[in-house]
């Protein structure tokens, strides 16, 4: 059954330059593809190969490289299979176009990675914030934003040895290794 | 780990009482209004889990005389059962504000003392007592329910004694609150109740009510317009 399905995968994305077919695990496969082809691909898959539902849209940020790494899922109801089409961009300048004419869902999943990761669709319909109404700092996911050094910032820590806690610690209880040691 | 956190304002002017009976009175009210709490629980994260065996038959917090309660405005107890994020803090902030006193607040779960495992987390507040003036930690990541049960026979203790008045801490340093919320939600914030007149109102008006924070609450503030009626 995988080998039929790596089979057909094969001749369906032959036309397409530098699509390689990689069997992960029965009935789950992953096709590495370059940017310009993903579109023509997930079109091929959709409409030749029964990859009708698109599960999600993971994004990935490779900052050594300086690339953004985009994730499709998609799924067959035929064969029972999952499809993770890979393909990398630049980070800069993070545009990328949108598949919402082939898969609806896909416009939630591309606002949530603009959200997260800055990264902008050309064609989505709406890149206006999703869940993050209310953040005016930058893409929160993105590597290069320092979550640890933002919430020393903005917050200050709790006192670990506070006077009330004395009795406690006394009676035996409270913390016995403090934070500190333990990260040491 | 359970601990009442300090009133740390002195109290302000109250009137002076003249019926010798007064304290007894109290002592009832007290007494009354420590057996019969409404809870309103703002299960803002996983801590929740716990509350409904803590509230079912198994542990039963009924029969402590705590019930849960669906508005704000009839509730005397805000459980807030988790991480909070500083969206949800916003609304935390105002459901509070619409209880009716005497309020007390607990927080239950360790990412409301500390962060607890999301410390480095850029979506959530750390600290609830900064922004609310909380009555009692439950620590743990999640309590059982049998602590919930035991911080809730200790809240009551403290009504009973009348020790448990953080609720005026908030009218008293309403600058010091206003102040750290300005500082994590921007100087634009504000709320629909007026804390300062139910301040007045209350005779808790105290010399920390007031500040600079309050003064940048003033200039921004933009008075609340009815809502259109529509059919
Ligand atoms: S302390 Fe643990 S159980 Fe409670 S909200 Fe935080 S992570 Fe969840």
């Amino acid at each position: 059954m995988s080998q039929e399905l790596t089979r057909m995968l094969d001749t369906l994305t032959k036309d397409i330059a530098g699509a390689k077919v990689t069997l992960k695990r029965a009935r789950r496969m992953r096709i590495d593809v370059d940017a310009d082809a993903l579109p023509a691909l997930l079109e091929l898959l959709q409409g030749r190969g029964s990859y009708v539902h698109l599960s999600a849209i993971s994004c990935v940020d490779w900052i050594d490289d300086n690339q953004f790494e985009l994730v499709y899922h998609v799924w067959s109801y035929e064969s029972n299979s999952l499809v993770s089409a890979h393909t990398r961009i630049p980070r800069d300048p993070g545009v990328y176009l949108s598949i919402y004419d082939l898969y609806k869902p896909a416009a939630f999943f591309e606002r949530d990675i603009h959200e997260m990761f800055g990264l902008y669709f050309e064609g989505s319909p709406s890149m206006e914030k999703f869940i993050l109404t209310e953040w005016e700092g930058p893409p929160p996911m993105r590597k290069d934003f320092d979550a640890e050094a933002w919430v020393r910032d903005t917050f200050t820590e709790r006192d670990y040895n506070p006077e009330w806690l004395k009795e406690l610690t006394d009676a035996g209880g409270g913390i016995a290794i403090r934070p500190q040691d333990i990260r040491k | 780990m359970i601990k009442d956190i300090p009133i740390i304002a002195e109290q302000a002017q109250q009137p002076r009482r003249t019926n010798p009976l007064a304290h007894v009175f109290d002592e009832l009210m007290n007494f009354a209004r420590s057996r019969s709490l409404f809870m309103l629980h703002y299960c803002t994260g996983c801590g929740a889990i716990e509350l409904p065996p803590a509230m079912t038959s198994r542990f039963d917090m009924e029969r402590l005389g705590i019930q849960p309660m669906v508005t704000p405005r009839q509730a005397d107890i805000l459980l807030v059962t988790g991480y909070v994020s500083i969206k949800t803090l916003k609304r935390i902030i105002l459901t509070y504000e619409q209880m009716g006193s005497p309020k007390h607040v607990i927080g239950i779960c360790s990412c409301t003392v500390n962060g607890g495992m999301y410390w480095q987390s850029y979506a959530t507040a750390k600290k609830l007592d900064e922004y609310l003036p909380v009555d009692l930690y439950i620590a743990g990541c999640m309590p059982r329910p049998e602590a919930v049960i035991s911080g809730l026979q200790k809240l009551i203790d403290n009504i009973k004694h009348g020790k448990s008045d953080n609720w005026k801490d908030y009218y008293q340093r309403y600058d010091h609150y206003l102040g750290n919320q300005q500082h994590l939600f921007g100087n634009n914030w504000q709320t629909p109740t007026d804390v300062i007149g139910e301040a007045r109102e209350y005779g808790l008006f105290g010399p920390q009510t007031l500040g600079q924070h309050t003064e940048l609450l003033e200039s921004v503030q933009k008075p609340l317009q009815p809502l259109e009626m529509k059919l």
